[in-house]
């Protein structure tokens, strides 16, 4: 056997784990959706079982219906990303492009919000959610998301715009464009790589969030990922259902990933601009 | 409107911090003029030519086109097309897409555009690329594509930024002739940064030449190869440029390296000066300067010769194959009318 293969059996090796590690919590949790309660528990755990739709049928139709809380995750994800998206893509341009004063010590500012652990900014959130009346409203846990991922949009979207040469927008204000329409004809659809990235994290950050949504919404704000918390109790946990309701959480995102999935690829296009190098 | 073109700059200064990168420019150019600013790298040209699309802001001066001051209007408002060194093609956009950008910026009828962007392409033969994004083009296409855009709308100002130094030797000499020939035919005023000397002097009609954020010399190519106004412009004319060697000048006696030459009667104070001759001028000859060989360079139709003459290298260039060889003791002489004399302390030119 020569180097070479040894290396690329080594590596295929090596890849086979990590995904075995990484795949198999879903495909447990695949499995786990469409077996009855009883079956979950039996041990050994069976491999080979009659599968049923139960499962479905209940989270989605049942007593305890996630589906009014899909929707709440996605209001709540679907809104704070758009805002971010609005509020970023400007202010990244701006930070990309304009000698501001500000401009390394707001870099860092993002980096420290980072660092900050999360929990740690529930009691001042609360009070201050209480404090306005806006605890358990869609406003204010969305409010609380973009104090996260806003700068952490624009920290991620500025690298992204700074690697568009500045020819591009000289070019297209040469050519009667103004600074509005150079952004929207000439830049944006150059980083637009970038911002299917973003919208990604954002997206998942927001839907995937517990620990807020469930002290700072709970009732009439109440998304996926609190509802299906209601599966695990003292008594028992409800292991199919919440298999099925992490599979019916996972459906969306899925969906996303795979519709900015094209915008990255397409990202990737080639430049025009010798020598200016660009990641999508 | 009447694509006249007419520039006119007037006293123009631009400072990045305690850097000053231009003196007060002031620049004239008449309507349809092929147009160079020739210098080395951090001259100013470049600097010029942005100040002129009004991309970069001055600190003093005024920029006038066909007599209007648009010293204050942004780039979109001065009818000026540029071609950028990188070419900054819109990489999302097809090459139609490119070419038909300014004038959809405009709002241009559809008709009208399709019949302006395939007459632009066909002018640089680019007519069969049109649905080709600029990523799959050669560099010489995207040139072409990024000339047809800006010759499209048919600006009353056509600005190129060293548009073929990213193209490679033999496209950069044929592409050279036919930008020549387009903006004649277009009659449009262009004008043309490049830092080489070669290229300025082939193209334009007159040539800027720029040293250290000034003008140093203005005038038409053949007139500035024969007459540089200072030894740095002498030494930057001319391939390879002129010799330049320190000389002094005493009772109408001119002695290189301690050697009397045959000198033109020289108008102006005795004293050192330093002595300009052109290689072509130079000749190998049985009196003269004594030198020797350094190297002999054979370029075929023509030989240069590095001579050492006191410690300095000089250069001839012969178009008949000199019999000499390295290391070879010779002696060169050059004929009084070829002398270029500058003072050596300015650098200005001694009329003789």
């Amino acid at each position: 056997m020569t180097g070479k293969r040894l290396r690329t059996v080594v590596l295929v090796a090596i890849a086979a784990v990590l995904l075995a590690i990484w795949a198999f919590p879903v495909l447990w949790a695949l499995l786990t959706s469409f077996k009855t309660e009883r079956d979950v528990l039996a041990y050994p755990p069976t491999v080979i079982f009659t599968p049923t739709l139960r499962n479905y049928a209940d989270v989605l139709f049942g007593s305890a219906s996630l589906l009014p809380n899909l929707l709440s995750s996605v209001i709540v994800a679907g809104v704070s990303t758009f805002v971010t998206l609005l509020l970023a893509i400007p202010a990244a341009y701006a930070l990309a492009r304009l000698e501001l004063p500000a401009k390394r010590a707001s870099g860092f500012y993002v980096l420290a919000t980072q660092m900050l652990p999360p929990v740690g900014l529930i009691i001042p959130y609360y009070l201050v959610l209480q404090k306005v009346g806006m605890l358990d409203t869609y406003t204010g846990l969305i409010v609380i998301y973009l104090t996260f991922s806003l700068p952490f949009a624009i920290w991620l979207l500025v690298s992204y715009f700074e690697d568009i040469p500045r020819e591009m927008e000289e070019a297209a204000l040469l050519d009667r464009a103004g600074r509005f329409r150079a952004l929207w004809y000439v830049i944006l659809p150059q980083v637009r790589g970038g911002i299917a990235v973003t919208t990604i994290f954002v997206f998942l950050n927001a839907w995937n969030e517990f620990l807020f949504a469930v002290v700072l919404g709970g009732n009439r704000v109440r998304p996926v990922t609190v509802a299906m918390f209601n599966y695990i109790s003292v008594e028992q946990t409800l292991w199919a259902k919440l298999a099925a309701g992490a599979m019916l959480a996972m459906a969306p995102v899925i969906l996303l990933g795979l519709i900015a999935q094209r915008h990255i690829v397409k990202g990737l296009t080639v430049g025009a601009v010798k020598g200016g190098g660009r990641r999508a | 409107m009447a694509n006249a073109g007419r520039v006119s700059m007037r006293g123009i200064v631009k400072r990045h911090g305690s850097f000053t990168a231009l003196h007060g420019i002031d620049l004239d150019i008449a309507p349809g003029e092929f147009f160079a600013l020739l210098g080395p790298s951090g001259s100013g040209k470049t600097t010029t030519l942005r100040i002129l699309a009004g991309l970069e802001p001055l600190d003093a001066g005024q920029v006038m086109l066909d007599g209007v001051d648009v010293t204050a209007r942004e780039p979109g408002e001065r009818d000026v097309a540029m071609v950028f060194q990188s070419y900054a093609l819109y990489p999302h956009m097809t090459v139609y897409e490119n070419i038909a950008f300014p004038l959809r910026m405009v709002g241009t009828a559809k008709g009208e555009t399709d019949r302006a962007v395939k007459d632009a392409a066909a002018k640089v033969h680019i007519d069969h690329l049109l649905a080709r994004r600029p990523g799959e083009l050669s560099g010489g296409q995207q040139q072409r594509c990024a000339l047809a855009r800006a010759i499209v709308r048919k600006p009353r100002l056509f600005l190129l930024d060293e548009p073929l130094s990213n193209l490679d030797a033999k496209l950069r000499l044929e592409t050279r002739v036919e930008l020549r020939k387009l903006q004649r035919a277009l009659g449009v005023t262009a004008v043309y940064v490049t830092h080489d000397q070669e290229e300025a002097m082939t193209i334009a009609d007159r040539v800027a030449v720029f040293m250290d954020g000034r003008i140093v010399q203005v005038g038409r190519p053949q007139d500035i190869f024969a007459r540089p106004a200072t030894s740095v412009v002498a030494a930057f004319i001319g391939s390879p440029p002129m010799n330049l060697l320190p000389a002094d000048l005493r009772d109408g006696e001119l002695r290189v390296a301690g050697v009397p030459l045959p000198a033109p009667r020289m108008a102006g104070r005795d004293g050192p000066i330093t002595l300009g001759v052109r290689p072509a001028a130079l000749r190998i000859a049985e009196r003269g300067l004594p030198a020797r060989v350094y190297l002999v360079e054979n370029l075929g139709d023509t030989t240069i010769v590095d001579l050492d003459v006191a410690g300095q290298v000089i250069k001839l260039r012969t178009e008949q194959a000199p019999n000499v060889r390295e290391g070879d003791h010779v002696h060169v002489a050059f004929a009084p009318e070829a002398m270029h004399v500058f003072d050596p302390a300015t650098g200005q030119r001694r009329e003789g």
